[in-house]
């Protein structure tokens, strides 16, 4: 029996290279011994887009785009069987998919992740954060509550900021002379077909170029320098078990706080699930106070900080557009926060703390005080990137050890 | 494993980054939005009892009796609210369901045309399956008890919490009627305690603002209409939610569950680990 099992798996396996694959980039595959928790976002953020994807589906089964969009929600989250289960995992998802990817990028920025050879992975990576925040953005319409439409009525009329084509963008993007059904079921198309599968393309090609150059770690040490004769390095183990079993601690925990966010508190004090979204779109009622949902307040917050509408607008590209480059910028000879000097560590904690505070503002209305935060901020965010050729070559940094 | 030296730098530096923040945000912390319930300040505060059957019980039967000719429950469904009410259906449609067409499984679609009713009152009473979730439980437990008589609007009532409703105080039979009033009371001096004059006497001021009832104008005293409108609240914050005691109940499994796991997950971890220490 188990001798037809494996002559099967042979005719396969010299078709299709099962072994081969699974050895690479599983049981063979080699990452450094020593990490900490910062190396788990990458992997959590994998699982939460499979339970997207997963809850994805089902609400796809419950959900009717269009003008019906505010009532199939009440309908799934009601009439359903365990319907609220299904949409609280993916609303849930959607905040936990940028919590732990935020995470991930700020580890790449504690950590040098960018550097020489990571730069493809690094910009890949920063392709899928660009495409989640559009597929973020496009899912935040499907409800068609209140803070859908004119979430959206704002974002879309960016657009029309731009010169000369404007307009017509606009109306091409909408589908029709303001936002209706026609608009949601275009983004409903794009946010369950076009743009996940652009997602997974990115999540692919952002892995086989990790797996590629390698993993990092903490202490930036090239563990490839040191190998044993199989070309081994020596400061490595295997990725299954060792990490696969890392890796399920930190799934635990993290699914620990996303069952209680789900089951107890889904709409994460309105910051999650937008009250006003409760209510259906109604273009003739604009809400007192139009705020974005937290994951993209530090942009709204530039957006705002720049007083002409098309200013803000090529201010908040600007913002994200920028960590493309940032292999670039960084000139520094050692690729961690452990070993770089002082000014590294000053900028750093500096932007951290902007990019927290311009989320902040981003969630609550403007005053004259608010708004010179938020230029002080903004600044404060360019300032770290713009600055960072200069400040990484003139600090002093410490040697970097030869092993892990 | 982390040097503990390695570590005290890495915590003097969250700590800085913290400090550094908060001191941020603290900056940026003022009131810009007003009060959540308007003229009357901060809400009164409701705290649901979801598993509280005859509380829910008679909060439908409230809605159905004073409130249900003009706010519909679109999203909810008849005989889902008997059931989750622990009201045998017979018992249910007999007695709160006052249109004879109506089917089990219908949704509670209102007994007015939203058109029609958009003319009569210039805008159609909204539906109110979510608006516990639109304005919190509070705001509704505060608003149903701060109407009052304002002889300038419509339908000779005003509401401190919704300045200008377009809504007649349904319940003012029951209630009363309630009016603002002013009072004397006393001036507190900078130590806390109450300013007198030289004969030992209480200095006041009139401040306005106070909701008063008009004694034997209403059939419930303020206790009664009290527990009424939470009642009424409650039910309003079940039909919002209706799952939310069934949620948290599984909830509860969901969250040990992972726990066991992380806590296996992590014994395991340690094991392999020894492979390579």
């Amino acid at each position: 029996m188990s001798d037809n099992i494996s002559k099967v798996f042979n005719w396969v396996n010299h078709r299709l290279p099962i072994q081969n694959t699974y050895e690479r980039h599983l049981s063979k595959h080699p990452v450094p011994k020593k990490v900490n928790f910062w190396y788990l976002f990458g992997a959590l953020a994998a699982v939460v887009l499979i339970i997207q994807i997963v809850s994805g589906i089902w609400l796809i089964m419950l959900y009717t785009p269009g003008e019906q969009a505010f009532a199939s929600i009440e309908y799934m989250m009601r009439d359903v069987d365990y319907g609220w289960a299904i949409r609280y995992m993916h609303t849930t998802g959607a905040s936990m998919f940028f919590a732990v990817v935020y995470l991930h990028m700020f580890r790449g920025l504690l950590y040098g992740s960018y550097q020489k050879p990571k730069e493809l992975v690094w910009i890949f990576g920063c392709t899928i954060y660009l495409a989640m925040m559009a597929e973020g953005f496009l899912g935040y319409v499907l409800p068609y509550g209140q803070m859908s439409y004119w979430g959206a009525q704002v974002i879309i009329s960016l657009f029309g900021a731009l010169p000369y084509i404007g307009e017509s963008l606009e109306l091409w993007i909408r589908g029709d002379y303001y936002i209706s059904g026609i608009t949601v079921n275009r983004f409903f198309a794009l946010h369950v077909v076009a743009l996940p599968l652009v997602l997974i393309a990115l999540v692919f090609l952002h892995l086989i170029a990790l797996h590629e150059v390698g993993a990092g770690n903490p202490e930036g040490v090239d563990i490839e320098a040191h190998t044993d004769e199989d070309g081994v390095p020596l400061d490595s183990v295997p990725f299954f078990p060792y990490k696969v079993l890392n890796a399920l601690v930190g799934i635990g925990v993290f699914m620990t706080v996303f069952a209680i966010i789900m089951f107890f508190f889904p709409e994460g004090g309105g910051y999650f699930i937008e009250y006003a979204n409760y209510e259906e779109a109604n273009p003739l009622v604009t809400p007192d106070h139009i705020a974005p949902v937290w994951y993209y307040s530090p942009y709204y917050s530039i957006l705002r900080a720049v007083p002409d509408k098309l200013g803000g607008f090529a201010a908040m590209g600007a913002a994200v557009a920028i960590f493309f480059v940032v292999p670039w910028l960084d000139r520094s000879k050692v690729a961690s926060i452990r070993y770089k000097g002082i000014l590294s560590k000053i900028a750093l904690v500096l932007f951290g703390i902007s990019f927290l505070t311009l989320g902040y503002l981003g969630t609550v209305s403007v005053t004259e005080h608010r708004k010179t935060m938020g230029v002080i901020c903004t600044f404060i965010y360019f300032s770290y990137f713009l600055l960072m050729p200069i400040y990484t070559s003139i600090e002093k940094t410490k040697p970097v050890p030869d092993r892990l | 494993m982390i040097s503990l030296q390695k570590l005290s730098t890495d915590l003097l530096w969250i700590k800085g980054f913290f400090i550094i923040l908060f001191s941020f945000l603290y900056f940026n912390l003022e009131a810009a939005e007003g009060a959540p319930c308007k003229d009357y300040g901060e809400c009164d505060e409701f705290k649901h009892t979801l598993n509280d059957m005859s509380s829910l019980q008679s909060g439908a039967s409230t809605f159905l009796t004073y409130c249900y000719g003009c706010h519909s429950l679109e999203y909810s469904r008849w005989n889902r609210v008997a059931k989750d009410l622990d009201i045998p259906e017979e018992i249910f449609f007999d007695n709160l369901v006052f249109d004879p067409s109506v089917k089990p499984g219908d949704l509670m679609a209102g007994s007015m045309s939203k058109i029609e009713s958009a003319e009569w009152f210039g805008v159609a009473p909204p539906d109110l399956t979510l608006v516990t979730r639109l304005h919190g439980s509070d705001w509704v437990y505060t608003y149903l008890r701060t109407f009052y008589e304002d002889s300038s609007k419509q339908y000779g009532v005003n509401n401190l919490v919704y300045p200008g409703a377009a809504m007649p105080n349904v319940l003012a039979s029951l209630q009363g009627n309630q009016q603002l009033t002013c009072k004397e009371v006393p001036i507190i001096a900078k130590n806390g305690g109450e300013k007198r004059d030289d004969f030992g006497n209480t200095i006041t001021k009139q401040k306005c603002g106070f909701l008063t009832v008009e004694d034997g104008t209403g059939s419930l005293n303020e206790e009664e209409f009290d527990a009424l409108i939470y009642d009424l609240t409650n039910f309003l914050t079940y039909v919002g939610d209706p799952d939310k005691v069934e949620r948290e109940r599984i909830g509860w499994y969901v969250v040990f569950f992972f726990i066991i796991f992380t806590t296996l997950s992590s014994l395991l971890y340690r094991e392999y680990q020894k492979d390579y220490h």
